[in-house]
């Protein structure tokens, strides 16, 4: 049985036996992973507190040839980040990585950057005022790694350039993106969106520091969260459990 | 039905196969280990599985388990505790844990859970308006939070402390860091780091 070594974000635990534990990690090598820890929650465990949730640990994993769950023979700490401690809101914001990470991808489909996106961001958590706007660059970037990024800037259906009609744009939820005025119709879930929301998503989106823009008020970030929300409730066949949690 | 196989044996299979840590086969063991045994010793066990639901429920004040005879808990009717401090706990099982330490004389407050919104555990589902009523009639010292050290546990603490932080009375939590017995070389740096911040006056 090979063993394989990782750096893995912990975004599922489930108590199992009287002293072990089943893991899920999303790892920067592997993607996401799950395996059985023997004797995890006994207080001299190898594992020395390194299956905590959304903590950064260096795994160690014992792969079974079988359907048998991978065993999980070592996890060092490697990061801890403090700022869930201390606030609450930062700690519903971790809960909501851990969840998208944990639902949204695929065993074994390894994303590097998205580990890295999801490392950056549990980060700064804990400074207030660019939380929010974080985690929707997060929920982007998130999209964007796993191929379901909505189409922004031309026809999500036709690919022609888009334009507002007036100041709102079509978004197809089901569709992926913005929608032109001739395929709108007759498309599903199809939302309205304004054009300074459409602009914000677009910052956020970009790679360089518009996202920080104060003109991205808390007005235009509201309906950014409630369509990324659509979007990601959508593709994951429910709505988030923790979105209810964050605030705009 | 497959040939061969009792409905009432597949049905108590299925009910031992829905406990903790009870797979199939372990299932299939005890439920075979039952249908051996004399009579009186089965008919013993479902009498104490009937009886810890009907007879076993929560203390209306702390919440730990108490006989439905009384109201109260055995500690909360204990007049040698100390009332004005209360001790916050994930499970009853973490208050047997405590009790068992035989170091602690104030009471507990027993939240029947841990703050785990991933799991479906949230502020609502933990009895937390019990808890602050108890620190509103004003009788209350001081606030322990004996919650697990882990994240959830960090977590369940800081929605409790946020809760209380209006009513004025101190809020503590347990200390964290090396255990006795241990030796520093194989301290994680976790452990030392809250050993570090944890310090105490020798």
């Amino acid at each position: 049985m090979p063993s394989v070594r990782t750096l893995g974000l912990v975004v599922r635990t489930v108590d199992v036996f009287e002293t072990s534990l089943i893991m899920t990690a999303f790892t920067r090598d592997l993607g996401k992973v799950s395996g059985l820890a023997k004797g995890a929650r006994r207080l001299k465990s190898p594992m020395q507190g390194g299956l905590d949730l959304l903590g950064v640990s260096d795994i160690v994993l014992l792969h079974k040839a079988s359907d048998a769950l991978d065993l999980v023979t070592e996890a060092v700490p490697v990061e801890r980040f403090a700022s869930l401690r201390r606030d609450l809101a930062a700690l519903y914001a971790g809960y909501y990585i851990a969840e998208l990470l944990s639902d949204l991808t695929d065993f074994h489909d390894p994303h590097p950057r998205l580990f890295d996106a999801a490392t950056v961001t549990l980060r700064h958590l804990g400074e207030p005022l660019l939380r929010s706007r974080r985690v929707l660059r997060f929920e982007l970037a998130c999209l964007r790694e796993l191929g379901l990024m909505p189409v922004l800037d031309a026809c999500a259906h036709c690919g022609v350039e888009v334009e507002a009609e007036g100041d709102s744009f079509a978004f197809g939820l089901a569709t992926g993106g913005v929608l032109c005025p001739s395929c709108r119709t007759g498309q599903p879930h199809v939302a309205t969106l304004s054009g300074r929301t459409l602009g914000a998503i677009r910052a956020l989106a970009s790679p360089g520091n518009a996202w920080r823009d104060p003109e991205l008020g808390p007005g235009s970030l509201g309906a950014v969260r409630a369509t990324l929300g659509a979007v990601i409730s959508h593709h994951l066949g429910r709505r988030p459990r923790l979105l209810p949690f964050l605030g705009a | 039905m497959a040939s061969g196989r009792l409905e009432a044996l597949d049905r108590l299979i299925e009910a031992f196969g829905r406990l903790p840590g009870v797979g199939a086969k372990s299932a299939e063991r005890l439920a075979h280990h039952v249908l051996k045994s004399p009579p009186e010793e089965a008919l013993a066990l479902a009498e104490a599985i009937r009886q810890i639901k009907e007879r076993v429920h929560h203390c209306r004040t702390c919440y730990h388990l108490t006989e439905s005879s009384e109201e109260l808990c055995l500690i909360c009717r204990d007049s040698s505790r100390d009332p004005g401090v209360i001790c916050v706990v994930e499970g009853s099982r973490d208050l047997l844990a405590l009790e068992r330490a035989g170091t602690y004389r104030g009471v507990y407050h027993v939240l029947l859970g841990r703050l785990a919104p991933l799991q479906g555990t949230g502020p609502d589902s933990l009895t937390i308006d019990g808890l602050e009523e108890r620190v509103a009639s004003g009788k209350v010292r001081e606030v322990i939070m004996a919650t697990n050290p882990n994240l959830e546990g960090d977590g369940t603490a800081l929605l409790v402390a946020n809760r209380l932080a209006d009513s004025g009375v101190p809020i503590t939590r347990l200390a964290r860091g090396l255990a006795s017995g241990s030796v520093l070389e194989f301290a994680n740096k976790e452990m030392l780091a809250d050993a570090f911040s944890g310090r105490q006056c020798f």
